[in-house]
Formats: structure tokens, sequence, C-alpha cells
């Protein structure tokens, strides 16, 4: 099997959410020699972007998002491990969580997605996660930007916090903020210094390449 | 005219002073009770506590509806989820029962006469005999779809409807039997209408046919059915971007649609679109302030934002040749939080009146 088809496996499993698939086409691929980058990013990253692109246009919904990034993410599991550290020194290292006080990450799942279908190294942080601990991790990851999302209202308060923290520890003028869920607004991130409100997840990567890595 | 009678001329569109107005003021009642710091607890855990809250509510505030809210964990709860109540603020499933496919058919309709659902129906009955005469009186419950994405999580449901449907349907099944008690029950109350909150009607999450399959073709359907022979209105609330109106609207014929509005997302729509397209000449649309007004607004902000809104829906009410058929409410539940503040309900309602007089297009 050539490259190019190897490449169309990837995304056609992710598109198609083919689980068995897509685990399968990463292991071929990894097993015929092609570079693990070139199979994320011209695979599996093509693949998502489709799925990314349908969801937008409102011909597809979040079963089949949702069910696409779990192949993805199978994939990536196989992939990952033999990308070589080298090449992963330019890649932008981003975090998703929700804030303190709040569990609801389905949003913050599909930023993570989208972070991930973007070319980035995305930790994921989790959910009701306090706004000291997530700066820690912030710091120890080193990453480049932190989305935050929050579902709810009265949690809109650990956003503000967490802003505080990242102020006080520094690590504020280190990375870029952007906060996410139907509470928040752009006067909001204004408010708490947050530097984006993601209208969606597509938002969040298209504002970060566009406005912030000039990618 | 008088609250009840304002509402009853807008479900006809008939003539009315003002348009209908309608803060979805529920929790945050419980702030105008005992000394002001009655917990979230105390309120959805005792239904003396809940329906007073709402009398409370209704002398301070004068609306046109009662909406019997408490939360959108009290299925889920009943069910076994664990909630986390916070003492001030809206309880949540913190810990979903659904760990494997086989779990969507262990779930079992609980007695609903029990638990947080047995609040609730009491407290329908408590509010209905104290607000019966002076509002339309009704209940909110949580649709199938939306009690079984509480109780499973929504993540894992949505990929579990793609993989495997069969166990969902078990479940939305078991959900609608739970829903089925629930309305026998509150036709037992005295209330004049369930409002469902049926809210994964929306683009944003479902296309038309992944809506009809889980929730709109035969769950919500039965119900909305069920809810008519009981001898109450069917009311919907979505608050989603970008709802199915054609659905939810069109084919389950509610007396009210309460909706949201997202200006920053495409395709949203305002209340001047949905009046032009035709959905208010199908039943009372109410809608869409900002909620996050409430808590993050002036009441100069509120003020101005009322006025606008009423403005807008004048308007394209006159263009579609109709008399009433809007009611000025928040898009969701006016914040509970302890935090919100009770003076901007006050500006809400004061410039509906004054804003939304109906003197003749």
């Amino acid at each position: 099997m050539s490259k190019e088809e190897i490449m169309d496996r990837l995304s056609d499993a992710v598109v198609g959410c083919k689980l068995d698939l897509a685990k399968a086409a990463a292991q071929e691929a990894l097993d015929t020699g092609v570079s693990p980058i070139d199979a994320i990013n011209v695979g599996l990253v093509k693949g998502m972007n489709i799925v990314g692109e349908r969801y937008a246009a409102h011909t597809v919904y979040l079963p089949q998002v949702l069910v696409s990034a779990r192949c993805m993410y199978a994939a990536l599991d196989i992939l990952l491990p033999a990308v070589p550290k080298d090449q992963l020194k330019d890649a932008k290292r981003c975090a998703a969580a929700v804030v303190e006080g709040d569990v609801h990450d389905i949003g913050k799942n599909i930023v993570k997605t989208m972070l991930t279908a973007g070319g980035c190294i995305v930790s994921d942080f989790g959910k009701d996660v306090n706004p000291e601990k997530l700066v820690k991790m912030a710091e120890e990851a080193g990453v480049d930007c932190i989305c935050l999302s929050t579902l709810m209202t009265p949690t809109m308060d650990s956003m503000k916090k967490t802003l505080d923290v990242l102020r006080e520890t520094g690590y504020r003028s280190k990375c870029t903020v952007t906060i996410g869920g139907p509470p928040t607004s752009p006067e909001f991130a204004s408010e708490i210094g947050a530097d984006h409100r993601d209208l969606n997840a597509q938002d969040c990567i298209g504002w970060l390449k566009g406005a912030v890595w000039h990618a | 005219m008088g609250h009840k009678e304002r509402a009853m001329a807008a479900l006809s569109d008939e003539k009315v002073d003002t348009l209908a107005a309608y803060p979805i003021a529920c929790g945050v009642c419980r702030k105008l009770i005992g000394d002001g710091g009655v917990s979230y607890r105390e309120w959805c855990g005792d239904p003396e506590t809940y329906a007073k809250a709402f009398l409370a509510g209704q002398r301070r505030f004068g609306l046109d509806f009662a909406i019997g809210l408490m939360d959108l964990s009290v299925m889920a709860g009943d069910l076994g989820a664990h909630v986390r109540m916070d003492e001030q603020n809206t309880p949540f499933v913190d810990k979903h029962i659904v760990s494997d496919m086989e779990d969507y058919e262990k779930l079992a309709v609980p007695d609903v006469r029990k638990g947080r659902t047995g609040v609730l129906i009491e407290g329908a009955r408590l509010l209905a005999e104290k607000l019966g005469d002076e509002v339309v009186a009704s209940t909110f419950i949580e649709g199938p779809l939306l009690a079984l994405s509480q109780s499973a999580g929504a993540e894992r449901l949505f990929m579990d409807m793609f993989t495997d449907p069969a166990p969902v349907h078990k479940a939305l099944k078991t959900m609608t039997e739970y829903d089925s008690e629930i309305v026998k029950a509150m036709s037992q109350t005295g209330i004049e209408a369930i409002c469902w909150d049926y809210l994964w009607g929306n683009y944003s999450c479902l296309g038309d046919a992944e809506y009809g399959e889980f929730e709109g073709n035969e769950y919500a359907k039965r119900l909305n059915r069920e809810t008519v022979e009981g001898g109450m209105a069917v009311a919907i609330h979505n608050c989603a971007d970008l709802p199915h109106l054609d659905t939810q609207i069109k084919k389950f014929k509610p007396s009210v649609y309460s909706m949201a509005y997202y200006p920053l997302i495409e395709g949203s729509p305002s209340a001047g679109k949905v009046i032009a397209d035709g959905y208010a000449d199908e039943c009372v649309v109410a809608g869409n302030l900002d909620p996050q007004l409430f808590i993050r607004g002036s009441v100069g902000d509120v003020t101005s934002a009322t006025k606008s809104l009423c403005q807008e829906v004048k308007t394209a009410l006159c263009k579609r040749g109709l008399n009433s058929r809007y009611c000025i409410a928040s898009g969701c539940e006016v914040p509970p939080d302890i935090n919100c503040k009770l003076e901007n309900i006050d500006a809400m309602v004061e410039a509906s009146r004054k804003y939304g007089r109906m003197d003749g297009c």
C-alpha cells in the first residue's frame, strides 16, 4: 500500500467514525515506515478537519464529531509514541480545562479535539480544576495557551480566579488565555483579562492561528 | 389587565394592554423568604418552602406566568446519580450512573412521589393552590433525552447514540415512562401547563434525523399528547443557540415556546426573525433577554435591553398582524446565584409594562 493510500485510510477512518480502521491504519503507517508526523498531519488531522468543517456547516452533528475524535485519539495513541522528540519542539502546547466548580466538559473536549486537529500538543487538565492547581499544571507543561471553559453562571468567578492566579504567579505573560461556554461573552473575557472569548472550538483554533500564532 | 387575563389573551392572540412579562425567576425567589438566607438545598428539598418562594416572587415582581422550575438534575438524582448540591448555586450531576452499555438497560422508573421528583409534584400542587387564580401556573419537567444525558453524561450518550443505539432507546423508553408517571401525577395537582425542556433539539448538537429518532418522533410526541390528555397545556423551553423551531413549534404545537438568543452565533434567531418567520402565528413565543444581565448588568442595562426587545417585538408583531403572541422573558432561568440582583428583575418587569404597551400598530 502506498503512503498516499495509508494517509487516505487514516483520514477516511476518522471521517467515517471507524475505530478499528483508524488503529489499523496507524499501525500500518508505522509498519511501512511512514513518518508518524506525516501520518498525523496529513492523515488524521486532514480527516478531523473535514469533520470540523462539516460540523460547522451543520451537515454532521455532535455524535459523529465525538466518535470521529475518539478514532483520532485511538490512532494518536499508536502514532505519538513513535514521534522523535525533536520533531515536536515547534508545536504549540495548549491546555484545556473546565474551571473549578463545574463538571460539564463536553465543550472543553471538543476544543481539545480541534486544537489537536490544528496541530497542537494538547494537555487535558480535566474538569472542576482548582485555579492554583491549574496554573501549576500549566507551568509544568510549559503551555503557550490555556483554554478555559464553563457551562454555568456561578463558576464564571472561577475563571476570574484562574486569571488572577495566572497574573499573581507571573505566568500570564507567558501564555494566551481563551475562554468559552454559554454564559461567557467577549465583554466578560475583557473584564477578567482573558485574550479571547471563543464562540466555538473552530473559532478558538482559528483565532489562535490567525491572531496569535500567525500560522 | 390582570396577570392571568393578560397571559390568556396572549395565548389567544387577543389584544392586551402590555406584552406579557416573565423573567424566569425561580430559585432566585428563595432570597425573598425567611431571612433571605434559605439555601438552595432547603428550597428544593421541601415543597412548602419551594412554593412559598414562588408566592413571594409573585408578590414582589407581579409576573404573568409561574413556572415551577427546580433544576436539571432532579430526575437523574432520583435515578441514583450523585447531585452536587452547593448551598447557594444550581445543583448539578457530578457522578453519572451509566458506565457501560448494560447500565442503560438497568435504569428503572423510581417512585415519583419520593425524592425531589416528589417535591416537584407536591410543590406544583401548592403553587397551583396559591397562585392558580392569578397566573397561569405551570411546572417544568426534563424531557427524556435531557434526563438521560444528565444520567449518562452527554458525551457518552451522544457517542452511544451513534455507535450502539439499541440500548440507548431502551433507556429512553424508561425515561419516557418516568416522564409519563410525572405527567399523571402533575395532572392531579391543579397546574395548567407543563413546560418541557427539550434542550437537545438544537442544530449545534443534533440534526433533524438524530433528534427525531432519539426524542421527537416517538418519545416527546407521546409526552406532549399525554400532557394534553391530562388537561394541561404543552409549553416548551429550549435555551440552545439553534433550536429546531420547525419540529418543536410547528410539529409539537405547544401553547408557549420559550427560547434564548445568541447574537454572536450565526443563525441564532432573534425575536423579530422568529415572529417574521411565522412561529408566533402558532404559539406564544417567550424570550429572549440574556440571563447574565440579571447578575452582571445594572438596572439601567436591564431597562435598556428590555426596552429594545419590546420595540423589536412590537414592530415585528405589527408587521405580522399579530396582537400579543410574545412574552417578554429571559432566555433561560434568571441565575439563582446568591449574588443575583433582585432589583434587575424589578427593572425588567417595570420596563416591560412601560415599553411593552400595545397601543396599536
